[in-house]
Parts: structure tokens; C-alpha cells; sequence
């Protein structure tokens, strides 16, 4: 988060508008910790710093009448431990409303999630909508998340999660039997608004990561969680596997294959894309290639492309006895 | 940057924005290309008064795209005449209101709300927005931990559509209808952005209908060109809880009969967002294409009984995976 960007000039302008208040009200800041919020290096937040002792009002009859006319920092504790401090500052003191485009940004994210389980204080929620619309400086575009149903499901794991405990339910894979797990709630990840659990599966004795949609039987035991706090993998890493797949479809379909294509390696060539992934569940990509029919083309491995046909056709079967 | 003259351009930016918090009276354009560091350095070394009034429009518009409200007070006798208008920044208006404040808890929830997005286009922004408000002073409670909730916007068309809705311009765009072979070239006035089951739509006036559309954007195949026909930026108020009214509203209206073989990945997922009927489930739908694409999947654990459209879309589907995985030459 902290990696260093290019900026346009327009971009740095509205950082130093935005230095001058974090700095006052900081006091004295680390200048690594200050690029790290502002998500430049340390040199950029050095430049950007050392900058703005020569920005100010302007003096009379064209001249820079008084020192006291421009920013100044405390060169001293710049220079000698790396911190920086406002000694004099000719405006810009209070922060900038939001534009138009930040207040869109933290208003839909926040109607997402005002939308969690133990999240959601309405009275909170709307508050805080109210005041970011009377802090931005443009009316934002509407940017509207619609929320899923919270269901009994992802109440009562909220209430695991927060209480501490282990929760137990009945977990039903696709092509599987379905099994019952206790698992230590450690987070609940939303993509795409699909809901999934991360937690240490006490069946697996590993972490493991549920997608709620197949849980059912849910209940909140009284066992304490003991993994709460173990390092989580990153969401789509834990579904990597063994199996190499390669799938072929037209470059434009890739965005709606989503997170499948996370680990991805594409390969491009006339206007189609050819996708190498590691997968752990073969069973997958027969609906995969259902669900973008006549778009994605399994190439290999060779079962699940006989596996993508034989599963049309079972389908189809359906409708040819009903006709 | 090697040149002693020469004033880096964001420096140049803020000093005018600093010179305009500056005056009560404003400053004209004269004074400003003379006295504020940037113009005055550029001006003495010859820049010509054509250039340097350029080099202000611009800076002036980059400035108000930044949130910085600069005010032109014109002549009274004649407004038009913008030869001796001034120019200001009232600061009230520039900062976060003097009143406003933010309770711990609420910091806690925008942290949270500022984290949600994937891509740069948005996660950049609110971050941003997130500073301002942290410069406020205000003290935070423990952070909200157990939940890593993503919104992702993979679809191109949405960064234009934002920066048209923002600007109030009619843009327009080519849509393929699906069942349709040919795409038609949209005209559309932008009023909202609105995810709904994890699909992006942009809901506006269709300009050659002369009616409210809603469009996936999954579904724009060109580049998406903002015109210089702008509208009225009023039509945008209220727009995206319209277009949620109605996507929900349409849902509601259109209900599929699906059977489902018990115990699958279809029973499961289905049932969760549809009612229970006594030959399968009642599911609510709001794009038969979608549902479709959703369906085929299932292979033979979910059969379409209603409506016969939905039957035939998903049949379509599935001879199409069959054909494509058919014994190779």
C-alpha cells in the first residue's frame, strides 16, 4: 500500500494541500511514517516536505516581502532525525473537503459495510452518510452498493466471531458429501458479493475457507477459539491446488471470470486468451464452462473436457424427456 | 527542474490556491500572473501574457477538480466582461466545515468503508478522503477486525461513466443486447452507478428513447466517449435509489420455476433466494441471460420447468458447451 506511485502535478498539489493540516495536527511526525500515509516513498515525502517551505502568499509589488509569507518546518529535525514539523504555516490549515470522487468512494463502501451483521448501527451508518455528503465539495455520482440479505447463516457466525467461539456446521461441496465441521471464525471475506469464511477447520486441522452460501445447520458452540489469531492466506490463495488447467475464451470475456483468473497465467493472441490455473477441485470447470457456454473452452486436462461435454449433455437429457 | 526559474508546476498550484484563500476582495487575473510564484517567474523570463493566461485556465480547472471552489466576482455593470474580475477562495467553503467532527466508532466504521475497494480508481480516492478526515484530530477506537468486505469494478466502462455522471455529460457507448447480434450505439445522460448481485449497472436517460435505461455495464463492448452536451445536474438527484427501486422491483415481477435435484450445488445455492413451491423453487430474476448463464452450470442438478424463454436460453447454453467440447478434428 505504501509503494511509491508517479504523480501528476495535480496529484502532488493536492497531497501538499493535504500535508499541511496532517502535519499540524500530528505535530511531529516520522517522515517514513508520513509516506506511508500519503503512500509515496520517503524520498517523494522529503521532496514534497522541502517543497512546501518555499510555497506562500505572494508579496507586495511582486516580491516575496517576509519569510513570513511562506511555510516552515524545522529543518533541524529534518536533517537530523528524519521528522518532520510545521514552525509556521500561511494557510491551508484546515483539511479540504472531499471531492466529489473521494466522497463516492468511502459512500459506497460504506453502504457495504453498514450492511455486516455486527457491523450495522443504522443510526451510525446514516450519520456518517450525512456528513460525508456535507463534506464533499462537489455532489458525488451516485455510486449505490445494493446489500445481500443478511441471513440466519451469517448471524450467527458474526456472533462466533465476536464472541470468540467455535462454530459448527453442516458444509456441502459441490460433486461431495457433505461433512460436518467446527471451525475456529477467524474473518469473514465479501467479493463479489459472495460471502466466505476463513477460519481453522478442527476436521482439517489447517485453516481453511468456506463459502457461506453452502453452509447450512449453523451453531455457535461454547468451545474457545485457540487459531483466532494464526496468519490468514490471502482469499483465493487457499483454493490453488494441483491440477493444471488451460482454458481458452475471448479476451473480453476475462473480466467476468473474476477471481477465477487471480493466479492466472494469460497468454494472448488474436483477440483470444488462453489461461493456465492451478486448481484443487477438477469439478469446477465443467460448470465454469456451463456458466460461460460456448465462451470458455476447456483444453486441458482432456477428463474435464470429456467431463464440461457429458455434463451438457446430462443436462439437455433433462429437456429432451420433458418434450 | 534544472533551470533556477523555473517553478515546478504543483508549486505553482498551490501558491495560487494559498494567494486565493488570501483575499477577501479577490485578485485579478493581472495580479495574480504578476505576484504569485509560478506566473511571475515565468512572466520575467518571457513567457508571453497569451501563455500565462492559458497556464491559469488550466490551473484554475485543476484546481476546482482538486475541490478548491474558485469564485470569479465579474463587473457589475457587465458580467460578462471578465477583464477585471476577481478572483477568490472563500475558505469555508474550501475546508471541512469548522463543526464538523467524528466520533471514534464512526472513524472506525470509515476505515473500514475506505479498505472495500480493489481497484486503484476507487481504493486511491477514498483513502484520500480518509486522510482529510484523519486530519481532523479525531482519536480512533480499535479497529473493526473479522470482516474483509470487496467491492471490485473490473469493468472498464466504469471509470468514464463515473467522471460523466461527476461532469453531468451525455455520454455514449455501444450495447450489446444479448439475443441480439447487432450492438446499437447508446446515448445515454449517466445518472447513477449501481451494483446490484455483484453486476455493475449505470442507470440514465436513454437520449434517442427519451426514457430511463438501466445498463450492465458488462455488456458496453467500445470505449465509453463523454460528448460536450452536458445536462441539468439536478436529474442526478435521488437517481441511484430509483434504480435500485426498480432492478428490486423487476426481480419481483419475474420469477422463474426451477426443479432441483436435492443435496446439490443448485438446491443449495437457489434455495437460499427463492421460495419453495411445490414442483421446485420459485427463484426472482432480473436478467433471464444471467439466470441462464447461472443455470447452465448446474448441468443436470437444476431443470427450468417456467418460463419457457429461460427453458430455451439455458438448452441454448448447454448444446453450446457440447459443441465446443465435442470430439476434436
Amino acid at each position: 500500500m505504501s509503494a511509491s506511485r508517479a504523480l501528476v502535478a495535480t496529484e502532488r498539489a493536492a497531497l501538499i494541500m493535504q500535508l499541511v493540516p496532517y502535519l499540524l495536527e500530528r505535530g511531529d511526525v516520522a517522515l517514513d511514517e508520513a509516506a506511508r500515509d500519503f503512500e509515496v516513498s520517503p524520498a517523494q515525502m522529503r521532496g514534497m516536505v522541502e517543497k512546501l517551505t518555499v510555497i506562500g502568499r505572494p508579496g507586495e509589488g511582486g516580491f516575496w516581502s517576509l519569510p513570513g509569507d511562506l511555510f516552515d518546518i524545522d529543518w533541524d529535525l529534518l536533517d537530523t532525525q528524519d521528522r518532520i514539523a510545521l514552525t509556521h504555516t500561511v494557510g491551508l490549515e484546515r483539511a479540504p473537503r472531499l471531492t466529489a470522487r473521494e466522497a463516492a468512494a468511502l459512500l459506497a463502501g460504506l453502504q457495504l459495510t453498514g450492511s455486516l451483521p455486527g457491523v450495522s448501527d443504522s443510526a451510525l451508518v446514516e450519520g456518517l452518510l450525512a456528513k460525508l455528503a456535507r463534506g464533499a465539495a462537489a455532489a458525488p455520482a451516485d455510486v449505490i452498493v445494493a446489500p445481500a440479505p443478511v441471513d440466519q447463516v451469517r448471524e450467527r457466525v458474526d456472533e462466533a466471531l465476536r464472541r470468540g467461539r467455535a462454530v459448527s456446521f453442516s458444509y456441502k461441496t459441490p460433486d461431495a458429501a457433505a461433512t460436518t465441521r467446527t471451525v475456529d471464525p477467524v474473518k469473514v471475506h465479501i467479493a463479489d458479493g459472495q460471502w466466505y469464511l476463513q477460519g481453522w477447520c478442527h476436521l482439517r486441522q489447517a485453516t481453511r475457507t468456506f463459502h457461506l452460501d453452502r453452509v447450512s445447520d449453523v451453531e455457535v458452540t461454547d468451545i474457545p477459539v485457540t487459531h483466532g489469531a494464526d496468519p490468514l492466506p490471502a482469499l483465493f490463495d487457499t483454493l490453488q491446488g494441483d491440477i493444471v488447467a488451460r482454458l481458452r475464451f475471448p479476451e473480453a470475456v476475462a473480466p467476468l471470470l473474476g477471481e477465477f483468473l487471480t493466479h492466472a497465467e494469460i497468454e494472448t493472441s488474436g483477440g483470444m486468451a488462453t489461461a493456465t490455473v492451478r486448481l484443487a477441485d477438477e469439478g469446477v470447470l465443467r460448470r465454469l464452462a456451463a456458466r460461460r457456454a460456448g465462451d470458455v473452452e476447456i483444453l486441458a486436462p482432456e477428463e474435464a473436457r470429456r467431463a464440461a461435454a457429458s455434463w451438457a449433455h446430462a443436462g439437455l437429457a433433462q429437456y429432451e424427456h420433458s418434450a | 527542474m534544472n533551470e533556477a526559474s523555473s517553478v515546478a508546476p504543483e508549486e505553482r498550484l498551490v501558491n495560487l490556491a494559498v494567494a486565493l484563500m488570501a483575499t477577501e476582495q479577490g485578485l485579478t487575473k493581472d495580479t495574480i500572473l504578476r505576484s504569485v510564484s509560478g506566473y511571475r517567474e515565468q512572466a520575467d523570463s518571457g513567457a508571453s501574457k497569451t501563455a500565462l493566461e492559458k497556464m491559469f485556465e488550466r490551473d484554475k480547472e485543476n484546481l476546482r477538480a482538486l475541490g478548491v471552489p474558485i469564485e470569479t466576482i465579474g463587473d457589475h455593470a457587465d458580467p460578462d466582461d471578465l477583464r477585471e474580475a476577481r478572483y477568490r477562495v472563500p475558505t469555508a467553503e474550501y475546508a471541512l466545515p469548522e463543526d464538523m467532527t467524528f466520533t471514534p466508532a464512526e472513524i472506525a466504521l470509515l476505515n473500514l468503508a475506505g479498505s472495500v475497494w480493489s481497484e486503484n480508481s476507487m481504493s486511491l480516492p477514498a483513502r484520500s478522503g480518509l486522510r482529510k478526515i484523519r486530519a481532523l484530530g479525531n482519536e480512533v477506537d480499535a479497529e473493526i477486525v473479522g470482516y474483509a468486505p470487496r467491492i471490485s469494478v473490473r469493468d472498464t466502462a466504469f471509470a468514464p461513466l463515473q467522471r460523466a455522471i461527476e461532469q453531468a455529460r451525455v455520454v455514449s457507448f455501444t450495447y450489446v443486447r444479448p439475443g441480439e447480434s447487432t450492438a446499437r450505439r447508446r446515448r445515454v445522460r449517466p445518472l447513477a452507478l449501481v451494483e446490484y448481485e455483484a453486476r455493475w449497472h449505470v442507470y440514465g436517460t436513454d437520449v434517442t428513447l427519451g426514457a430511463e435505461r438501466t445498463f450492465l455495464l458488462s455488456r458496453i463492448t467500445d470505449a465509453v466517449q463523454i460528448t460536450k452536451e452536458g445536462f441539468d445536474p439536478s436529474l442526478r438527484a435521488g437517481a441511484g435509489e430509483r434504480a435500485l427501486h426498480e432492478l428490486r422491483e423487476l426481480a419481483a415481477r419475474q420469477e422463474a420455476l426451477i426443479e432441483v435435484h436435492p443435496g446439490t450445488e443448485a438446491a443449495l445455492r437457489l434455495s437460499r433466494r427463492g421460495r419453495s413451491a411445490p414442483q421446485g423453487i420459485l427463484v426472482p430474476y432480473v436478467d433471464a441471460h444471467i439466470l441462464a448463464d447461472e443455470l447452465a452450470s448446474y448441468g443436470p442438478e437444476a431443470r427450468v420447468v417456467d418460463p419457457p424463454h429461460l427453458r430455451q436460453l439455458v438448452i441454448e447454453r448447454l448444446r453450446a458447451v457440447i459443441a465446443l467440447h465435442g470430439e476434436r478434428s
